[in-house]
């Protein structure tokens, strides 16, 4: 009688879960659609012709499927020039960033000197800055030094708030890593360079992918200093290039939905490969500890 | 870094054209206080940031929720993956996607018209009408950078420890306690260290604004970044935006000086 009664109940208990179960994979399934659903909308506006995005109501389904877009984009001289000043401008902010903040993030870790706090505190102030505060004396700065309209301009101005992030991060890193291999490489003849290169790069490459990777997304996305300090068509980056498709009368969505699929897909296509360093890195990038 | 801030604070005591500089004294400060504008923009920009950062905190948690849930680890990943795309995206695509869904003749308004919620033939200019703009651009900010709330927070809660759970089951703790006793304290770090952060990137936000309605129209969603922006390089009054942008400056510094000392204490 009372194994009877026990095995409705451990069946309900089992449905119940399997409900509860279910009931997630469908909400998580609705939520991951709705959120998408703008980047699908840009998927589906560049392949229409321009015509057919501004039909009230809107069609669901591209009636004429075309590539004429990305054609327009992908042929016309001035818009793939974004794309290389983009590549370089963000390239190089990264590679800048990487070296001197591996040895300025060593020094913390490693070292004990006066002011270690304070230059702490002062790396982790200047993430909070209003970047438009730095726009008028940036401005000023770089007409004076005869960089304005150059991408140089950007790529020293983008270094001035990539650097103190990438150094936080790895020092953190570094911290973590312990100095026995070092000084273990140093006892047996390395210099302190080549214990470094030997013992602690090689263990902190995850760091550095994921603080190179969050650098060259915040170069690749940036608008405000490059509306600011730049001006010529062939200094642009695609930032500028997208907001300036938007036209007083009549814009070619499809053009520009197309330029955004282009312009975000590398960064979308890095991060499928290098989601466990991304992820590290937007997780260190707010817990500097 | 330090000298481009003293430059904008000496600045805003002068009235700065592109010839020469005269002191002014306070007169900036003066003139900014009076304006109605200032404020106007000044409580945008505040409903600006706490709606963004209250929807993506409730949007991001429930998302964490779900992907710690008792799914399988490959959906998981797959569904974080996904999920994190929109703040791969730059600002300005983002707020492009947008500009085009919100358009007249776009997608939402068509949406509204399929669901009957609006007659068919009639639209809607969500960032034309001053009612509106502000909260559409709040809408694509909260869009695109609720996936940072939930990698946070799903990276706190997969740090909350198993047991704790395991020993309220024993107790026969109902699921809600659970969720107040143990996994918001256990969250409570992350959520104040991202929630800080939040405000102040929101609080300094200019691209979204920028991009989509330019501030318009008639300022009704003008926040202070686009002000300055507009005040120093169309008006070309560089005084009187460096005095906004001090003004600013000491509100971030007030919500930052929080997260410094959590974060430096962190450091130890």
């Amino acid at each position: 009688m009372k194994l009877a009664d026990r095995r409705p109940a451990r069946w309900g208990i089992r449905a119940r879960r399997r409900a509860a179960h279910i009931a997630i994979y469908a909400i998580l399934a609705a939520v991951t659609l709705i959120m998408l659903f703008p980047i699908a909308w840009m998927l589906t506006v560049s392949v229409r012709p321009n015509l057919e995005v501004m039909k009230i109501p809107p069609d669901w389904i591209p009636a004429v499927f075309t590539l004429e877009a990305y054609n327009k984009v992908l042929r016309s001289g001035r818009y793939l020039q974004t794309f290389v000043n983009t590549y370089f401008v963000a390239l190089m902010v990264t590679l800048v960033s990487l070296f001197i903040g591996a040895m300025a993030a060593y020094a913390l870790a490693r070292f004990r000197f006066k002011g270690q706090r304070a230059v702490l505190m002062f790396l982790i102030t200047t993430q909070m800055f209003p970047l438009v505060l730095l726009c008028i004396p940036y401005f000023q700065v770089v007409v004076k030094l005869g960089l304005y309209d150059t991408l140089t301009s950007l790529i020293i101005v983008y270094v001035t708030f990539t650097l103190p992030f990438c150094t936080l991060m790895l020092r953190s890193y570094f911290a973590q890593i312990p100095k026995d291999m070092e000084e273990a490489a140093m006892v047996d003849g390395c210099t302190r360079v080549g214990a470094i290169v030997r013992t602690l790069l090689p263990l902190s490459y995850p760091a550095l992918i994921g603080a190179g990777l969050y650098t060259f997304l915040l170069a690749w996305n940036e608008f405000l200093f490059a509306v600011v300090l730049i001006e010529a068509w062939e200094k642009r980056v695609i930032t500028m290039a997208i907001y300036s498709l938007m036209a007083e009368f009549v814009t070619d969505w499809s053009m520009m939905m197309a330029f955004s699929v282009l312009a975000s897909a590398p960064l979308v296509i890095a991060f499928i490969f290098l989601q466990r360093y991304m992820v590290r890195g937007m997780t260190a990038g707010a817990i500097t500890s | 870094m330090v000298y481009p801030l003293l430059q904008v604070f000496r600045m805003s005591f002068y009235q700065v054209t592109l010839r020469k500089e005269t002191w002014i004294g306070l007169e900036n400060y003066a003139e900014l206080l009076q304006t109605a504008l200032f404020w106007k923009v000044l409580w945008q920009t505040i409903l600006f940031t706490a709606g963004s950062v209250t929807l993506h905190l409730l949007l991001g948690l429930g998302l964490a929720l779900l992907l710690h849930a008792r799914i399988n680890a490959r959906v998981r990943n797959f569904a974080r993956g996904l999920l994190i795309i929109p703040w791969l995206l730059a600002p300005t695509v983002a707020g492009m996607i947008w500009v085009l869904m919100l358009a007249p003749f776009g997608v939402v308004n068509g949406l509204l018209a399929t669901m009957g919620l609006l007659d068919s033939g009639a639209t809607i200019t969500w960032l034309g009408s001053p009612d509106t703009a502000l909260f559409s651009v709040t809408a694509m900010n909260v869009w695109r950078a609720f996936p940072f709330f939930m990698v946070m927070l799903l990276a706190g809660l997969q740090a909350i420890p198993e047991e704790l759970y395991e020993a309220a089951d024993i107790d026969g703790t109902s699921s809600v306690a659970k969720f107040w006793y143990i996994t918001l304290p256990g969250l409570r770090g992350v959520i104040t260290t991202i929630v800080l952060l939040d405000s102040i990137w929101t609080f300094r936000a200019f691209d979204p604004v920028y991009v989509m309605t330019g501030g318009g129209p008639t300022n009704s969603s003008e926040v202070l970044a686009t002000a300055i922006y507009f005040d120093a390089f169309q008006k070309l009054k560089f005084g009187y935006a460096s005095a906004e942008a001090i003004v600013m400056f000491l509100i971030l510094f007030t919500v930052s000086a929080f997260y410094v000392r959590r974060a430096v204490r962190e450091i130890g």
